[in-house]
């Protein structure tokens, strides 16, 4: 995997250092993955929050892909023009000090006006089928931070298969997020909600919740995060508010049910 | 009008010493399995004894004593009729035409068998005198692509072609069925959760349908019960990809504590997955990364539990430290067999002949469609030493050990050419050849074998199985072709990711 060419700025400077296909590497790994990202809008939020941390975004649809490729070259290149300007002209802050421009009726996130910390270096997107190949992409324990903002609710029972949230995928989620790494989870699908719920066994089929002191199956390895401090999270905010399908939601007078689960260190091995 | 006979398709030795018998061969060829004893190759039970009386009762019956009887008294499960009708519907029809997978337990007490089209796994006992009981049959919802036990025996790992480990009490319980208030389906979807036109339009559609389907609620029901598998079994792991393999392994623990078990399994893309063992088989210890094409067959040698061999169809054997994650070794098949899938590891291990300590430690290597069989040995550092290439009288399907002397019987496809999967031989031979002995001993250092004569394949060979029409039409013996041969198939045409 050349993530070189996905993050020039975090290149690591000795050139011998390369990786088993010959690229070069990074000074870091990636941390943060959005399977599915669709046009990006949650990567282009979370860039500032988290300037220093690499952030990728996993999109199987193609044309998809290359409009978020697009979008954040775009972004990078009026970051550089932006610190251009900064650079030559005084260094007042004039443009910054000026009321934030109001955000309209607009989808688009990302500042084009101001500069941002990690001036959108730190997010790519790649082109992947994340439900069969995510494990060939990051290592064990590599990520941090997982999510899956308004996935496809695939309605049809026949199609509920092709469901990215399944006990399957979240042994395989648990693989790659390091213990203490969160899965975020967001849906304007009631029923997906619940679906959520129960494939990290915290309801049953009978829509009732299950004890916290639960263990065993997949329990072992996540436990739900609770309500207050997803309050504080800002990643929730970005992931509830900022990204094209959240304001659709929101303009649409949907619901959000927002799911974060911590990944648990392995359980013993039974003695 | 003769006719040929199936191939055995697989063949497992079960080992019953542990309980004071002698060892029993079990082997399957089209839709029958068969009993042997392994001293002498002579055949002790087959299963399933009286099916298609009608048609039996005029062609005499299908019985096993007759052991010499002209293979036109056979009956043909795939004449004609049979295959025109698309499904066998008479009561009494066999509803599968072949056997892929054949296991016994350690213990040997217990035989489980995969019957292919019904997709069922059937759980034999075997007698003293090698006669086939079958204590029960489970009727899986997707197409089983492997099976394996557990080490304790007690339960039956079924890696199908969805991706999904389910494992299953190898003496199915007492089932009660978990109860499920028949839930009428009702769209999840709201006016608030769709936005384009189109779907607001199939979501008025299912509204439709809901209130239609609440008037027939009978055949709803009916129609959920299809689905439902009727016996305890649990998912206990998944690819999202097809599975090729599945292997249960279990390696000695910290001192003092238990032995740790683990489940190993591979799939069409390229992935080997080590799992820990039930019940912790959702925490995935390791992915296996090296090959570039799919993965047919895995193999953990009895001897190195630590030591994994894998291959498929990349031209490579890899030889892994599987608990690590790391390929020890990559072993070229070499250039002529570069295109080649491989269909079968095998781990052979005897006890040298007297005078020499240690045993011979051989990794035998069969290719899809191949009359010849790549021989290794497993060095002491787990390392793959080529021994050179066993060339066999027809394209190898299955082999075991048959004794602990150096005897290996190898099961062979005398219908076909040697070297195709496709083209049939212009007429069945007179004698057909099924197994073939394959002997093999250590001189000087040096590892020697010889395809040789030997009193009890032949014995095997001169009890016919069930007949195989040669004058079946294109379509048909395509159809039984891809019963044996069907990984090529696995192959993706074109590089999609």
């Amino acid at each position: 995997m050349d993530w070189a060419s996905h993050y020039p700025a975090f290149v690591d400077p000795d050139a011998s250092n390369i990786n088993l296909g010959g690229t070069r590497k990074l000074t870091k790994d990636v941390e943060v993955v959005d399977i599915g990202c669709g046009f990006g809008g949650l990567l282009v939020g979370l860039a500032p929050l988290l300037p220093d941390t690499l952030m990728v975004g996993m999109e199987i649809r193609v044309s998809v892909l290359e409009y978020v490729r697009s979008r954040i070259s775009a972004l990078r290149l009026k970051q550089q023009a932006l610190k251009k300007i900064a650079a030559t002209s005084t260094t007042t802050q004039a443009p910054s000090d000026t009321p934030a421009t109001p955000e309209v009726e607009d989808d688009e996130v990302g500042s084009t006006t101001t500069i941002v910390p990690g001036n959108y270096e730190n997010i790519t997107g790649i082109r992947a089928n994340t439900m069969k190949f995510l494990p060939n992409f990051f290592g064990h324990h590599q990520l941090s931070k997982i999510f899956v903002c308004f996935p496809d609710p695939h309605f049809k029972a026949r199609k509920h298969k092709a469901r990215i949230i399944s006990e399957s995928l979240n042994a395989e989620y648990a693989y790659v997020l390091k213990p203490g790494g969160l899965l975020y989870t967001i849906t304007d699908v009631e029923e997906y909600h619940h679906w959520v719920l129960r494939h990290f066994k915290y309801e049953t089929v009978e829509g009732e919740n299950v004890a916290d002191e639960i263990t065993g199956g997949i329990r072992d390895l996540w436990e739900l995060v609770s309500d207050e401090e997803l309050e504080a999270d800002p990643c929730v905010r970005v992931m509830k508010f900022e990204t094209e399908e959240s304001k659709k939601v929101t303009r649409n007078n949907g619901n959000k049910y927002v799911a974060v689960f911590r990944r648990k260190a392995d359980p013993e091995w039974p003695a | 009008m003769a006719s040929f006979q199936h191939p055995i398709q697989s063949l497992e030795l079960v080992k019953r010493q542990s309980q004071g018998l002698s060892n029993v061969l079990v082997a399957s060829a089209g839709p029958h399995i068969y009993s042997y004893a392994a001293e002498s190759g002579q055949r002790l039970d087959v299963w399933p004894q009286h099916v298609e009386t009608s048609r039996a009762a005029a062609s005499g019956p299908t019985s096993t004593s007759e052991d010499q009887a002209p293979p036109e008294k056979r009956i043909k499960l795939s004449s004609p009729e049979t295959e025109s009708e698309g499904k066998p519907s008479a009561n009494n029809a066999l509803t599968w035409t072949n056997i892929p997978m054949v296991l016994a337990t350690s213990d040997g007490r217990h035989v489980v068998v995969l019957t292919a089209e019904d997709k069922c796994i059937r759980v034999f006992s075997l007698s003293e005198d090698g006669k086939f009981k079958e204590l029960s049959s489970r009727n899986m919802a997707k197409k089983p692509c492997a099976l394996d036990l557990t080490p304790d025996d007690q339960t039956i790992l079924c890696a199908d072609k969805f991706g999904d480990v389910y494992s299953l009490p190898l003496i199915p319980g007492e089932y009660v069925k978990p109860k499920t208030q028949a839930k009428k389906p009702k769209p999840v979807a709201t006016t608030l959760t769709v936005h384009s036109k189109r779907n607001l339009r199939s979501l008025e559609q299912q509204h439709l349908h809901a209130e239609r389907a609440e008037k027939a609620e009978k055949v709803q029901e009916e129609s959920e019960e299809k689905g439902v598998l009727n016996f305890e079994h649990q998912l206990i792991l998944g690819h999202v990809s097809m599975l090729t393999d599945v292997i249960a392994v279990s390696l000695p623990g910290a001192p003092g504590s238990r032995p740790r078990n683990y489940i190993l399994t591979a799939d069409r893309d390229e992935h080997i997955r080590v799992s820990r063992g039930i019940p912790q088989a959702h925490v995935i210890e390791q992915q296996c990364f090296g090959h570039t094409s799919l993965i047919s067959k895995l193999c953990i040698p009895s001897w190195a539990p630590n030591v994994l061999i894998s291959g498929g169809g990349d031209g490579h054997l890899l030889v892994w430290n599987w608990s690590e994650g790391q390929v020890h070794q990559s072993v070229p098949l070499g250039d002529s067999f570069q295109d080649a899938i491989i269909s079968g590891i095998w781990d052979v291990s005897f006890d040298q002949s007297a005078g020499t300590p240690g045993s011979i430690n051989i990794v035998l290597i069969g290719l899809e469609g191949s009359p010849q069989l790549l021989c290794y040995t497993l060095e002491s550092d787990n390392t793959l030493k080529s021994q050179g290439v066993i060339q066999l009288s027809g394209n190898v399907l299955d082999l075991t050990t048959l004794d602990s002397n150096g005897s290996i019987v190898v099961s062979v496809d005398a219908v076909r050419a040697p070297g195709s999967t496709d083209t049939w031989k212009e007429s069945p031979a007179s004698a057909q050849i099924l197994t073939e002995c394959l002997q093999i001993s250590i001189t000087d250092g040096g590892l020697k074998w010889a395809v040789c004569e030997d009193s009890r394949t032949a014995c095997i060979n001169a009890g016919v199985t069930s007949g195989l029409s040669a004058t079946l039409d294109a379509k048909q013996k395509k159809a039984i072709d891809d019963t044996l041969y069907n990984l090529g198939n696995l192959r993706k045409r074109t590089f999609d990711d």
